[in-house]
């Protein structure tokens, strides 16, 4: 019994402890923030051990707009949610898109990067196959034959805006840019940020260009990628909110873009 | 793990707009190949070397590979040399549907060639000495007499290959073309449910392989009508 109690006293004491640093700590405020430290362009960690990527990029200039400080987690991908709501880090800065099944666990900031489709084809076809609008032109796509992956967002996409086109579904990318290069199909459509880094910007696709504006639609395409917390924090939600919008507004969202990729890969019309 | 049986209604009809797509592929390499088979068989058979060697050659090499790998080759290799694709042959390379049945009929044409000439030596010797005897020809004997007994032996295996050649088509699916396989593997993407979709798939492929079965029990009745019935 004396045992016990100097065991619960001690822990007491501990927690006593605790509790003051991290009220200490609540004051200069540290954001913990998880990303999985391997998924470059985005999160990434330098021959030196530095983290990069655009994701660190944003998340310095968020930390830096709430005068907050930043420490990084590298956390695998399949346990990110859960060490989010395990209390490991504060925020999840890691590409994760916002969808309905993670909103039902978890909220998020808005988008500082969205979710596309873009259509890559031939550089000498002129085409025009979208409008003024950005609506696709039914009529300009027969007789094009376009791939795109089995059973993704695109494949839902073309259903339907565009039901007569001819489309292929492919189970790997390799076969799906293959098919490009050999001109068993015209075009492709797929994520720009994939399309620049696996082929755009490199050899085998030096013929090849974006044909097709941004599509967008979050309908099909979902709203984009945010930075996650946990729910209950209305007010963390909300200075994230507005560090966002500052970002997307002085141009530091296309300044860390422009880094990786040859155009802007956040909503470059969103007001808040 | 349910079994989830509204999905199994949902997505046989689905499947089945395949069936075209499925049969089209086996029936045109059905031909094709067996086309095919008579010329290798012919040129096994010949006993000039310049003939017999290039087609025991081939045989090799297409029973000695997978049909997975011929697809493949047929598919992305190719196009990778730029004779092929300013070719005449290009309108039939460039598209998934040709790129199948050339690859299915050259594989399918060296099992039945075997098949054949196994049909042909199975034919007893004395029938063509007997013909000889009677003064028939060497092209006269081997058309009037041993090609209809050749066929008759051969016909259960022919039926077999045909089966196996009826589930190979299934392969077509790998190089993007939407038969039965194809819209089923689409169905599982968006549904995630492999044990439904893929057991009512299986289903399919059997009552297909009941039916080829039939259809070469008949012939197999029919050409075997001179013999005398056992019981």
């Amino acid at each position: 019994m004396k045992l016990f109690n100097a065991i619960r006293r001690t822990t007491l004491g501990v927690a006593a402890v605790a509790a003051l640093t991290f009220g200490a700590a609540a004051q200069a405020e540290t954001l913990r923030v998880g990303m999985e430290c391997t998924y470059a362009p985005f999160n990434f960690k330098n021959a030196d051990g530095s983290l990069d990527g655009y994701d660190v990029d944003v998340a310095k200039g968020v930390a830096e707009i709430l005068g907050a400080d930043l420490e990084f987690v590298c956390q695998k991908w399949d346990g990110m949610v859960p060490a989010l709501l395990a209390n490991k880090f504060d925020l999840v800065i890691a590409s994760m898109s916002i969808t309905d099944s993670r909103l039902e666990k978890m909220d998020f900031s808005a988008p500082y990067r969205i979710s596309v489709g873009r259509l890559v084809g031939k550089k000498s076809d002129n085409m025009s196959l979208f409008d003024d609008t950005g609506a696709p032109v039914a009529a300009n796509f027969e007789g094009l034959k376009i791939g795109m992956g089995r059973a993704t967002t695109y494949a839902s996409w073309f259903e339907a805006k565009l039901p007569g086109a001819n489309v292929v579904y492919y189970d790997s990318s390799e076969a799906m840019y293959l098919d490009l290069v050999n001109g068993r199909t015209d075009m492709i459509m797929t994520n720009p940020m994939k399309a620049y880094l696996k082929f755009l910007s490199k050899d085998d696709g030096a013929g090849f260009e974006f044909v097709s504006p941004q599509i967008d639609e979050t309908d099909f395409f979902g709203v984009g990628v945010g930075i996650g917390l946990r729910k209950g924090n209305e007010e963390l939600r909300e200075r994230l909110n507005t560090a966002v919008l500052e970002l997307t507004k002085n141009g530091s969202l296309e300044t860390y873009a422009l880094k990786y990729f040859p155009f802007a890969i956040h909503n470059e019309g969103w007001e808040g | 793990m349910s079994f989830d049986f509204s999905l199994v209604i949902d997505s046989i009809p689905k499947m089945l707009m395949g069936l075209g797509l499925t049969l089209q592929l086996m029936a045109l390499s059905a031909i094709l190949g067996t086309a095919l088979a008579v010329v290798l068989l012919l040129m096994r058979i010949s006993r000039r070397w310049y003939l017999v060697w290039p087609s025991v050659t081939y045989i090799y090499i297409f029973r000695g590979t997978p049909i997975l790998v011929q697809i493949f080759i047929i598919y992305y290799g190719l196009p990778q040399f730029e004779v092929i694709r300013e070719s005449i042959f290009w309108p039939i390379l460039r598209e998934p549907f040709g790129c199948a049945v050339l690859a299915l009929s050259l594989n399918t044409g060296a099992y039945v060639s075997e098949i054949l000439r196994g049909g042909i030596l199975g034919v007893d010797k004395g029938l063509g000495e007997a013909a000889a005897a009677l003064g028939l020809s060497v092209r006269q004997r081997f058309i009037h007499i041993t090609t209809p007994i050749a066929v008759r032996l051969a016909i259960p295996a022919y039926s077999n290959d045909i089966v196996s050649l009826m589930k190979s088509t299934a392969l077509a699916s790998t190089i993007t073309l939407l038969d039965m396989m194809g819209i089923a593997r689409t169905i599982v993407a968006e549904t995630f449910a492999p044990y439904e979709v893929f057991i009512s798939l299986a289903v399919i492929y059997i009552i297909m392989t009941f039916f080829i079965q039939k259809a070469f029990g008949r012939f197999e009745r029919h050409m075997s009508r001179y013999l005398k019935r056992e019981n």
